[in-house]
């Protein structure tokens, strides 16, 4: 804690020690008609310079004092009632804050025979406008997606859930960054547990920058070594308002677009926000098709190895001999060639990420022909097996969050991988550690695989078909208890 | 606990690698049996053959005139040492689980009981048991899983899909197992035989297999009567097992023929008053109708229908009493009706089902039919 001297001079030689080296530091000084000496400092590009302009340079340099007022102890104390425009407006008395701030885009004005500046928060820099959210597309509901920045993001949230007891705790973390996050709940829903120790952790937090709310991620997760993420992220604050209805804890960082909710359950990653804007019973059918898709992410490569290769007795014949005449040639063993195809898979997936724009349709065109095509009638991949991974792939996009198929493409080796030893046993294996692992995890004290076990009735309802809002509440339609 | 857990994790892992790596069987080293054939040799030993398809010959784009299957043969004392002998001569392991067929050769069924060759089927745990169980007339079992048929590209396929699309599908092996362990019903089990017709403009055909009916087997399983393929369709129908799927009967006066489609088949066997177990009736029940009329009758008429239904009733009535007397005569109950006196009557049963065979001659079956008209067709009248 530097105070701030009286003498100007010493301020501004201080100031512009401070800020040695920052070309977009800038510092303005004049004189008044009274030789009251000031000094503007702001940061170009992240204050309003025309605001500057026209409510503070402006009204001193050619309208003067205003007359007919009665004196005021100080001038800063005067500029601060009366002559500045400005609804955010603070005084601070030592300089580190008044660095501080300027840093964050305010703008410090000091005066001459003042131990204190004045600071106004003029904010002007370039930001993102929001936009519809494109990884987590939906077909109905809102189009609005979060940005980078941190104030608009609660806004988003603030116009969804007009009630005071939404919560917004503020957070500073990050030795250079000084990012802010904000720790959003419903108070009188939100676990007191959960909040606790969410705060516990960020206090905890030592790093020198939090460049995105993933950072964030690790810090709070419990079981960090697990392949399942235990906290959900998301762009869309829909998801966020309905997830802080639901008693969750939002946490969003200042430059990232994506919230944290926390806790969450296996099932929250395979749900959509359109199963909730559609009709529930066609809900039914398409979160049918999603769960049996997602057992065919992990499941289907191991199940087409123990099939073929240990237990053919088990497939129909007219399918076995389809198989048999198919896989004839083939130089290796299955095992083998679904490991290849599962591998080149992934690694046109990896490459379609990172594939500029322009050489996009190369990609698909190399691995159409080469994998699809040419490998096939070269007789080093069968056809089955093709058929097999294509859907296995197809299989993992269906489900809603990217984030969410990450496990299931990890598990897909490790199952195929004890499969191919051991057949149906090594794939019963597979499945059983999975559970137990499932069971084990805990997503800050909510049991992951809750509500099927530990099974809860009630909650249970919107796990495999969505009942329509007013079953789920207890209540039917005319308003009476069920 | 964690450190066990880790423990535990690692065991597993290494598990598989240290307990063999290569138990895994591709389809390129099996061989999959798709039929089975049963002989009788000379010397008192069987002759088991085996269709064993090759993939590669149902690849695409190779020459059609290449065979897509193989049969071996081998000779043992009983089916395992057979199988083990044609083991032997292939190059890649046989795969039974995927057989459609067994075929019986004349020559074995007419000397052995056939409950000695079912002993391996349904004791080793390998059988699916959903392959069917055919005899062959009038040939070598072995010949006739040779035959190269025209349209499927094995002929055990061929005659199972013959069966199927003829509304015989209860005649698997595990039915036949069934059957011959209850002690109320006999199986029943078609037969095929082979006939010389061209049906290829191409070539010569080598004959093709065709339906004939089914052989009536007692307790032992051995055959003791057949029945052709007009009278199977009954047969089955009464034994509460196949589709009977049409009947053409002559019209009254001779002029002129009816033909039926029969659908919803059903049969229940009722013994009559409830008291008298020597005496039963079975009960057969039908829809039918009426898709071919050459005998002029005019079905608009309200009295023709009521009429035609009524002398359907009874042509099909007497058709079936004369194959159920007929079956009677062999003395085996293919129609199940020992069991359903086993449990109608079970302190009477007891008396009775140690010579059912014989005492099934002595029961006095009648047949009742309850058939309706449902449709006189699109053209109620006849074309002028």
């Amino acid at each position: 804690m530097n105070a701030l001297s009286i003498d100007i001079e010493v301020n501004e030689a201080h100031l512009r020690q401070q800020f040695e080296d920052c070309s977009d530091i800038v510092f303005r000084s004049f004189k008044l008609s009274d030789g009251a000496m000031l000094l503007l400092v702001y940061l170009d590009g992240l204050t309003h310079v025309q605001s500057v302009e026209d409510n503070i340079l402006r009204p001193l340099l050619f309208n003067g004092l205003p007359q007919g007022e009665k004196p005021v102890p100080s001038l800063a104390e005067r500029m601060k009632r009366e002559w500045l425009p400005l609804a955010n407006v603070q005084t601070v008395d030592s300089s580190d804050a008044l660095v501080q701030h300027i840093l964050r885009g305010s703008l410090g004005l000091l005066v001459n025979g003042e131990a204190a500046a004045l600071i106004a928060q003029i904010p002007g820099f370039e930001e993102r406008s929001i936009q519809e959210p494109k990884k987590e597309a939906t077909l109905r509901g809102s189009k609005e997606g979060f940005v980078e920045n941190l104030r608009t993001n609660t806004s988003l949230l603030r116009r969804r859930i007009i009630h005071e007891d939404l919560k917004m705790e503020s957070f500073t973390i990050g030795s250079y960054t000084q990012t802010e996050v904000v720790l959003a709940y419903v108070k009188g829903l939100a676990d007191e547990n959960v909040l606790s120790e969410v705060r516990k952790k960020l206090g905890q937090i030592d790093m020198k920058g939090i460049i995105d709310s993933a950072y964030l991620e690790e810090w709070l997760e419990g079981s960090s070594y697990s392949i399942f993420s235990q906290i959900q992220n998301t762009e869309r604050p829909d998801i966020v308002a309905a997830s802080l209805l639901e008693g969750k804890v939002t946490l969003i960082a200042n430059g990232s677009p994506f919230a944290l909710i926390l806790p969450i359950t296996f099932w929250s990653g395979l749900q959509s926000a359109d199963d909730y804007f559609e009709r529930f019973v066609f809900v039914i059918l398409t979160r049918a098709v999603r769960y049996a898709m997602t057992f065919i992410s992990f499941a289907l490569p191991a199940i087409y190895v123990a099939l073929s290769t240990f237990h053919p007795e088990m497939v129909p014949a007219n399918l076995m001999i389809s198989i048999a005449t198919a896989r004839e040639n083939s130089p290796f063993p299955t095992v083998i060639e679904v490991f290849i195809m599962m591998f080149i898979f992934d690694a046109l997936q990896e490459a379609g990420v990172h594939l500029p724009n322009q050489l996009g349709p190369v990609g698909s065109i190399i691995g159409a022909l080469v994998i699809g095509q040419a490998a096939v009638e070269a007789g080093i991949i069968s056809t089955p097996i093709i058929i097999v991974i294509s859907l296995t792939g197809i299989a993992a996009f269906t489900i809603p969050r990217y984030s969410a198929t990450m496990p299931f493409r990890l598990t897909r080796y490790m199952i195929l991988f004890i499969t191919g030893f051991l057949g149906f046993v090594g794939f019963a294996y597979g499945i059983i550690f999975l559970l137990i692992h499932l069971v084990m995890l805990e997503s800050f004290g909510t049991p992951f695989f809750r509500p099927v076990a530990p099974f809860d009735g009630r909650r249970i309802k919107d796990i495999f078909i969505r009942y329509p809002f007013w079953i789920k509440n207890g209540r039917n339609k005319k308003g009476g208890q069920q | 606990m964690k450190r066990f857990f880790m423990l535990l994790c690692v065991l597993l892992m290494v598990t598989p690698c240290v307990s063999g790596c290569s138990d895994f069987v591709e389809p390129n080293q099996l061989a999959f049996v798709i039929g089975t054939a049963v002989d009788q040799v000379q010397d008192g030993s069987i002759e088991v053959s085996l269709q064993v398809v090759i993939p590669s010959q149902l690849q695409k784009g190779n020459s059609t005139n290449s065979e897509s299957f193989i049969v071996i043969s081998a000779k043992g004392r009983d089916v395992f040492e057979a199988s083990q002998n044609i083991q032997r001569k292939i190059p890649r392991r046989l795969m039974t689980s995927h057989r459609i067929l067994i075929a019986i050769g004349e020559s074995y069924f007419q000397k052995n009981e056939l409950n000695l060759l079912f002993d391996k089927l349904a004791r080793d745990p390998s059988n699916t048991l959903r392959d069917v169980v055919i005899l062959i007339k009038g040939g070598r079992a072995k010949d006739f899983l040779r035959l190269k048929h025209p349209m499927e590209y094995v002929t055990s396929l061929a005659a199972s899909k013959e069966m199927n699309i003829n509304g015989l599908q209860d005649f698997t092996s595990r039915q036949l197992v069934i059957d011959s362990l209850s002690q109320g019903t006999r199986p029943l089990v078609p037969v095929f035989k082979v006939e010389h017709k061209t049906v290829s403009s191409q070539k010569k055909s080598e004959g093709i297999p065709v339906f004939a009916g089914f052989a009536v087997l007692n307790k032992k399983l051995k055959p003791v009567g057949f029945l052709n393929d007009t009278e199977c369709a009954g047969a089955s129908w009464l034994a509460g097992k196949g589709m009977f799927q049409g009947i053409t009967m002559p019209w009254k006066n001779g002029k002129g023929m009816l033909s039926f489609r029969l659908s919803r088949l059903d049969r229940s066997i009722r013994s009559v008053r409830g008291q008298d177990p020597k005496q039963v009736v079975l009960a057969i029940k039908a829809q039918a109708y009426l898709l071919e009329n050459t005998a002029s009758l005019d079905m608009t008429d309200m009295n023709t229908v009521i009429d035609v239904q009524k002398y359907m009733n009874a042509y099909i009535r007497k058709d079936l009493q004369a194959t159920v007397n007929k079956v009677q005569k062999s003395g085996s109950d293919v129609f199940g009706i020992g069991e359903y006196l086993h449990r109608k009557h079970p302190i009477w049963w007891k008396r009775q089902r140690d010579e059912w065979d014989a005492n099934f001659k002595t029961v006095q079956v009648t047949v009742k039919s309850d058939i309706q008209l449902r449709s006189v067709g699109v053209i109620g009248g006849e074309l002028k």
